[in-house]
C-alpha cells in the first residue's frame, strides 16, 4: 500500500508564496481532492506529490509497503492526467501509447487494446489512423485516461479529469477513478466540479495567499 | 580580515617594486608576474571550487553549497579577466604579441569561455531549487575538460611555441623573489577567501 | 548490456527518428543551413588552393555550427511541443538520454558525410589518410552527440535561449574540436599525425557520454 506524507510544505514561485506550511498524509485505496480557487497551488500539489517538482520549504515522502520511493523507482509508480500533458503530435495516438507504455516495459496485444479503448470510450480506427494532433481536446482526454489505466501505477495524479469531457465522458471518469481507488490505487484529484467532489473521500482545501 | 589583507598587500607590493631585483632578459616587465601568477592560480583555485561545490550540492540539494558554487564561479569569472589581461600585457612586453595560443593561455582563455557560459546560464534561469541543479551539473559537467586542458593542450601545441618564460626551468630565481611570489600567491588566496566568503552570504541574502 | 535498458534507447530512438520523417523541416533547415555555409565558403575562396590546415578548420567550423542548428533538437523539441512532462513521467532517465544522444548521433553523422562529400568536391581537396580522416570525423560527431544532448536538455530550464547552447556547447567541445582540426589536417595533408590523439579524442567522447548519463540523473528526477 503506498503512502505519501507532506511534512511542513511550502512553495513559492518567484518569492511569491502559493501556499503552506501544509501537513498530510494521502493513503493507497483512498481518493483524496484537492480543491481551491485558481492558482491556489492545485497543480503544484500534484507535481509535488509525484516529486515532479521540488518544494521550495518542507519535505516530501512517498513510501511503498514500507520503503521510501525515489527517483526512478517513484515514477514507476506514476501515472498522470492534466491538461500540460501533450502527445506527440505527429504520431498516431496507438503509437504514442505504444511509444510512452513501452519506456515502461509494458506492450499491450490487440485485445487488451480493444478493450482498453472501449472503457474509455475511444473509437479504434481513429486511433489507429489518425495523429494524436488532429484529435479533438475531449478525445485527447480520453486518450490520458487510457495511457493512464495502461500504465498500471498505483498513484494517480488527476488534473480535472474530467476537463473537455461530455456527460459520458464524465461518468467514465467517475467509475474508472472509483473502481481503480477500491484496488487500492491512491488517487489525487485537483478539481472545483462539485460532481467530481464528490467521489472523494478526503478533502484539502488550499486556501491561496 | 580585510585589514590584515590590505596590510600584506601593500607590504608586497612594496617588496615587488623596491626589493625584488630586475630578472635577466625580462627587466623590470618580470614584476608583473607577481600579479599575474597569484591571480591565474586564484581563477584555477576557483573552479574547482564551484565544481566541488556543485557535486556537493546534487549531493545534499544544500542551497547553500550552490551560492557557494555561484560565489566561486562569479569570482574566478573576475580573476580569470585580471590573469588573461596581465597576461597579454606581459606577453605584449616580453615577445612583442598580446596573444599567441601558447598552451597557458589557450588553458585560461577556456577556464574563461566556461565561467562565462556557467554565468550565463545562471543569468538565464529564475532564482530556486532547478537554477541550482542546473548550474551544478554544468559545473561538473564542463569539468571533465580538465584533463583535456592539463594533459592534451600543452602537448599540441608545445611544437609551436617555445616553453613559457615563467615555469621553473626557463628561469632561475632568485630566493628573494621565490619568497616575495609565494608570499603574493598566499595574500592573493587570503584575498579571494575574504571576498568569497562576503560574496556567499550576498546570494544568501538575495535569494531569502 | 540490460535487456530493457536497450529496449528503451532502441524505443526512444525510433520515436525520434519516426518524428524526424514525419517533421521533415528540422532536417531540410539543418541541411540547406550546411550548404549555405559551404556555398559561402567556397565563393569566397573563389577556387583557390588551400593549406591543408586552412582546409581543416574550415571544414570543422562548417560542422560544428551546422551541427549546432541540430545537436539541440532532441530536447528543444520536446520542450516547444510540450511533451516534456509526458516523456518524464513515463520515460526512465537512461532510456531517454541514451536514446537520443544515439539519434543525435546517427542525424549528425548523417549531416557531417553529406557536408564532407560537399567540401571535398567544392573546395578540391582529397584526403591523403582516408582511415584516420573518417575515424577522426565519427569521434568528433560522437561528441558533439554526446554534449549536445546534456546540454540541451540543460538549456530547456533556460528563459533566454537564443545562443545559449552554444555558449554552453563550445568550452566543453574544445577538447573534441581542437584534435579534430589536427588531425583532419594532418589526414589532407598526407603529414605524419599523432595518432594517439584519435586515442585522446576517443576517450574524451567517452568521458562526456558517462559523465552526461550520471548528471542526467539530477535532472531527469527532482528528488
Amino acid at each position: 500500500m503506498v503512502k505519501i506524507n507532506f511534512r511542513a510544505v511550502e512553495q513559492r514561485f518567484y518569492g511569491r508564496q502559493i501556499f503552506g506550511p501544509l501537513d498530510c498524509t494521502l493513503s493507497g485505496g483512498r481518493i483524496m481532492a484537492v480543491t481551491g480557487k485558481n492558482g491556489s497551488g492545485k497543480s503544484t500539489f500534484l507535481k509535488l506529490a509525484g516529486h515532479l517538482l521540488p518544494p521550495s520549504q518542507g519535505k516530501i515522502t512517498v513510501v511503498s509497503d514500507g520503503r521510501e520511493l525515489r527517483g526512478e523507482e517513484l515514477r514507476r509508480h506514476l501515472a498522470m492526467v492534466t491538461p500540460e500533458m501533450r502527445f506527440y503530435d505527429r504520431l498516431t495516438a496507438r503509437e504514442n501509447m505504444d511509444f510512452l507504455l513501452g519506456m515502461r516495459g509494458i506492450t499491450l496485444d490487440n485485445a487488451v487494446y480493444g478493450e482498453l479503448l472501449g472503457r474509455v470510450g475511444l473509437d479504434e480506427q481513429a486511433v489507429c489512423h489518425s495523429y494524436a494532433g488532429d484529435f479533438s481536446t475531449g478525445m485527447k482526454q480520453r486518450l490520458k485516461m487510457a495511457v493512464l489505466l495502461a500504465a498500471r501505477a498505483d498513484i494517480w495524479l488527476l488534473d480535472e479529469p474530467g476537463a473537455n469531457l461530455d456527460e459520458a465522458g464524465r461518468q467514465m471518469t467517475a467509475r474508472e477513478v472509483r473502481a481503480a481507488a477500491d484496488k487500492g490505487v491512491l488517487v489525487v484529484l485537483a478539481t472545483n466540479e462539485p460532481g467530481e467532489e464528490a467521489l472523494a473521500d478526503e478533502r484539502i482545501a488550499l486556501a491561496g495567499h | 580580515m580585510g585589514a590584515v589583507l590590505g596590510g600584506l598587500t601593500l607590504i608586497i607590493a612594496g617588496l615587488v617594486f623596491f626589493v625584488v631585483p630586475p630578472a635577466e632578459g625580462l627587466g623590470d616587465y618580470v614584476r608583473i608576474a607577481f600579479f599575474h601568477i597569484p591571480v591565474a592560480w586564484v581563477a584555477v583555485i576557483a573552479f574547482f571550487i564551484s565544481a566541488w561545490q556543485g557535486a556537493r550540492y546534487l549531493r545534499s540539494g544544500d542551497m547553500l553549497a550552490d551560492a557557494k558554487s555561484a560565489a566561486a564561479s562569479q569570482l574566478g569569472f573576475i580573476f580569470v579577466i585580471l590573469a588573461t589581461v596581465s597576461g597579454a600585457i606581459f606577453s605584449k612586453l616580453t615577445w612583442g604579441a598580446y596573444w599567441n595560443w601558447d598552451p597557458r593561455q589557450t588553458t585560461i582563455f577556456v577556464l574563461l569561455l566556461i565561467y562565462g557560459a556557467y554565468l550565463t546560464l545562471r543569468a538565464a534561469m529564475p532564482a530556486g531549487v532547478k537554477r541550482a541543479k542546473t548550474a551544478a551539473v554544468y559545473a561538473l559537467f564542463s569539468f571533465l575538460t580538465v584533463p583535456f586542458l592539463v594533459f592534451i593542450i600543452p602537448r599540441m601545441y608545445f611544437s609551436l611555441h617555445p616553453s613559457p618564460v615563467i615555469n621553473g626551468s626557463g628561469l632561475a630565481m632568485d630566493s628573494v623573489m621565490l619568497a616575495v611570489l609565494l608570499a603574493a600567491l598566499m595574500d592573493m588566496t587570503g584575498i579571494f577567501y575574504w571576498l568569497y566568503k562576503k560574496q556567499v552570504m550576498r546570494i544568501m541574502q538575495e535569494e531569502r | 548490456m540490460n535487456v530493457s535498458l536497450w529496449q528503451g534507447i532502441k524505443r526512444m530512438f525510433c520515436k525520434e527518428f519516426v518524428l524526424g520523417l514525419r517533421f521533415k523541416a528540422a532536417w531540410a533547415a539543418m541541411f540547406m543551413f550546411a550548404l549555405t555555409t559551404l556555398a559561402c565558403v567556397s565563393l569566397a575562396l573563389q577556387g583557390g588552393q588551400m593549406e591543408p590546415r586552412l582546409a581543416a578548420a574550415l571544414l570543422w567550423v562548417i560542422v560544428f555550427f551546422a551541427s549546432m542548428a541540430g545537436a539541440d533538437r532532441g530536447f528543444a523539441d520536446e520542450d516547444t511541443a510540450g511533451t516534456l512532462l509526458i516523456l518524464k513521467l513515463y520515460g526512465g532517465a537512461q532510456p531517454v538520454l541514451l536514446g537520443k544522444m544515439l539519434y543525435s548521433f546517427f542525424l549528425l553523422l548523417v549531416l557531417a558525410v553529406f557536408i564532407v562529400l560537399l567540401f571535398l568536391v567544392l573546395i578540391g581537396v582529397e584526403p591523403v589518410f582516408w582511415g584516420v580522416f573518417i575515424l577522426t570525423l565519427v569521434f568528433g560527431v560522437a561528441g558533439i552527440a554526446a554534449a549536445g544532448t546534456l546540454l540541451a536538455a540543460l538549456a530547456t530550464g533556460a528563459r533566454v535561449k537564443n545562443g545559449l547552447f552554444s555558449v554552453l556547447m563550445l568550452p566543453v567541445i574544445l577538447p573534441v574540436f581542437l584534435p579534430a582540426v589536427y588531425l583532419t589536417a594532418g589526414a589532407l595533408g598526407g603529414s605524419d599525425t599523432a595518432l594517439n590523439y584519435l586515442g585522446g579524442m576517443a576517450l574524451y567522447d567517452g568521458l562526456l557520454i558517462v559523465g552526461a548519463s550520471v548528471l542526467f540523473d539530477y535532472l531527469w528526477y527532482e528528488d
